[in-house]
């Protein structure tokens, strides 16, 4: 039982960082319908920044020097502008003007890809093969809860990806830009007409989506301080996948799915041969697919009347 | 208020007006008749300056709002800063929003007090007061149409242009919907009406014009327009 409750919170942990991922990819969608493919990247750049800028301000010789509390909350604050500045970057310098140019929605995606190989082989180009790693920031602390561990950085990464999903589900369900974010997946003619400029709803979706993507790398370079240009590859693939599992569009759906994959993943790496984790995972996906296809918070659907 | 001199527009390369002129002066309902395919809704669509591929790209002419262009005004400043709107056809409510959602979406430019202006919209369309917590899309046809305009009063624009607000109404609401027009007339709004329904248009109406593939034909007052022999054989049914 203690085992199983400790995979628990292993699942709770690695889900956190599928969910904060997937966020970003169901927001994008939901309001360009578009499969932002570079975002497992983003997350990737997100780690980076992250490493840079801590390592920048934790060197005791350089000209900043600070504390690790003082370099956490620096870089956080930080890793999330620029994150999303990358984001809004991509956004304004390959998807705008397609999408001005009125082309289908494939070619938007197919530059999505085109732009997440050209941010992985930049990096390889720029800062070469060798691995990373992001110096430590929060000094390490145990809890023992009965038979079970858990570490501070594991609670903060959990908790944190709790207050991301809160604080989306208020802005996209209470804020009126939230409204504005909800009526453009629905009906795009409309939007103008209420006065509302559309791009301004964009820029808005892809700095909330990168932000969080960014905060997404800092977490996950904290948890395993190993970063490589490739790191956001499979891990945004997957973090997509759940997305869809969960109901691409919804912020509860990509939220859900990010945890239901990584639990699945745990639970099998825990009782089976760790080579069987993904052939399961996707399996007990396809089936879940299989009978929603629109994923699990993905309305059936409908026409428009 | 509004003075379109020789417009042309086109959807890609086929041109839809041929050179549209006509004014409208604050305080009137002017309306826009024709048969179907004349350019009234095209017309609409570029004096809201709406982009292609929906709305056609203006090719000539000019569009004068209190005396200046607006051709290169983005249609979300010409609601925010002209303070114009368009109820489009076939309503385009967000159905996946509430109906106060729609509302309260739609009173983004509106800077004095939305609350008030809500209250006044339910008061207008008690309807929709009963519905405000249901999804748009779950609205009747007739309900979608009250929810268009009232999101027009919302924004609390001057000039107000409407598509075809009496498409699929039932005829008691569409006296309704015609009453509300002109109570909004009266207290101050400007209208520019394109309709199907054309004896219903050109009695509420100050003044009218008359399109056809792309041209105006005729113009006048409701009354004159009403009475001219040859509006009537052409637009109005013959009798």
């Amino acid at each position: 039982m203690d085992a199983f409750l400790q995979q628990c919170v292993n699942a709770l942990q690695w889900g956190s960082f599928y969910a904060l991922i997937a966020l970003g990819y169901t927001l994008v969608y939901g309001v360009l319908r578009l499969i932002n493919f570079a975002h497992g990247d983003i997350f990737m750049v997100g780690a980076y920044i992250a490493f840079f800028l801590s390592t920048a301000f934790l060197d005791p010789n350089g000209m900043f020097g600070y504390s690790r509390e003082l370099t956490l909350v620096l870089t956080l604050i930080l890793t999330m502008i620029l994150t999303s500045c990358c984001g809004v970057t991509l956004e304004r310098i390959a998807y705008r003007p397609l999408m001005r140019k009125g082309v289908h929605r494939l070619y938007v995606v197919i530059t999505a890809l085109m732009c997440g190989l050209v941010l992985e082989n930049g990096n390889l180009a720029l800062l070469g093969a060798s691995r990373r790693t992001l110096p430590e920031l929060l000094e390490k602390k145990v809890y023992v809860f009965g038979g079970i561990t858990v570490t501070n950085l594991k609670l903060f990464v959990i908790i944190t990806a709790f207050l991301v999903f809160l604080f989306l589900q208020f802005v996209v369900t209470k804020t009126r830009v939230g409204m504005a974010m909800r009526a453009v997946s629905y009906n795009k003619f409309a939007l103008p007409l209420m006065g509302i400029p559309m791009s301004s709803v964009i820029v808005f979706t892809f700095i909330l989506g990168s932000g969080i993507a960014g905060l997404g790398g800092l977490l996950f370079a904290m948890s395993y301080p190993v970063l490589e240009p490739y790191m956001g590859a499979m891990t945004g693939w997957k973090a997509f996948i759940a997305a869809v599992v969960g109901g691409i569009g919804d912020v509860r759906g990509a939220f859900l799915g990010g945890f239901l994959l990584a639990f699945v993943e745990v639970m099998v790496t825990a009782f089976l041969p760790s080579t069987f984790r993904d052939l399961f995972a996707f399996t007990i996906l396809l089936l879940i697919l299989w009978k929603r296809p629109t994923g699990i918070f993905g309305l059936p659907l409908t026409t428009k009347i | 208020m509004l003075q379109v001199n020789n417009l042309k527009a086109a959807y890609g390369k086929i041109e839809a007006l041929h050179g549209v002129s006509f004014s409208v002066n604050q305080g009137e309902i002017v309306t826009l008749i024709g048969s179907n395919g004349a350019g009234k809704s095209t017309t609409l669509k570029a004096l809201m300056r709406l982009q292609p591929p929906e709305s056609p790209t203006v090719t000539g002419g000019n569009i004068f709002f209190h005396g200046s262009s607006m051709l290169k005004t983005e249609p979300h400043n010409v609601v925010g800063k002209l303070r114009m709107t368009l109820v489009p056809e076939g309503r385009q409510v967000f159905g996946n929003l509430s109906v106060v959602e729609n509302l309260t979406l739609a009173a983004w430019t509106n800077k004095g007090d939305a609350k008030k202006d809500l209250d006044y919209v339910f008061g207008l369309f008690p309807r929709l007061a009963d519905r405000m917590k249901q999804r748009g899309d779950t609205l009747s046809g007739g309900e979608q149409q009250m929810l268009a305009v009232g999101r027009a009063i919302m924004s609390k624009c001057t000039l107000l242009l409407l598509d075809e607000p009496s498409m699929g109404l039932s005829p008691l609401l569409m006296y309704e919907m015609f009453r509300t027009l002109k109570e909004l007339n009266k207290q101050g709004l400007t209208i520019i009406l394109v309709e199907q329904n054309a004896r219903m248009a050109l009695r509420l109406a100050h003044r009218g014009y008359v399109l056809d593939t792309g041209e105006i034909v005729a113009q006048g007052t409701g009354e004159d327009l009403l009475e001219s022999p040859d509006i009537k054989t052409a637009y109005l049914g013959g009798h």
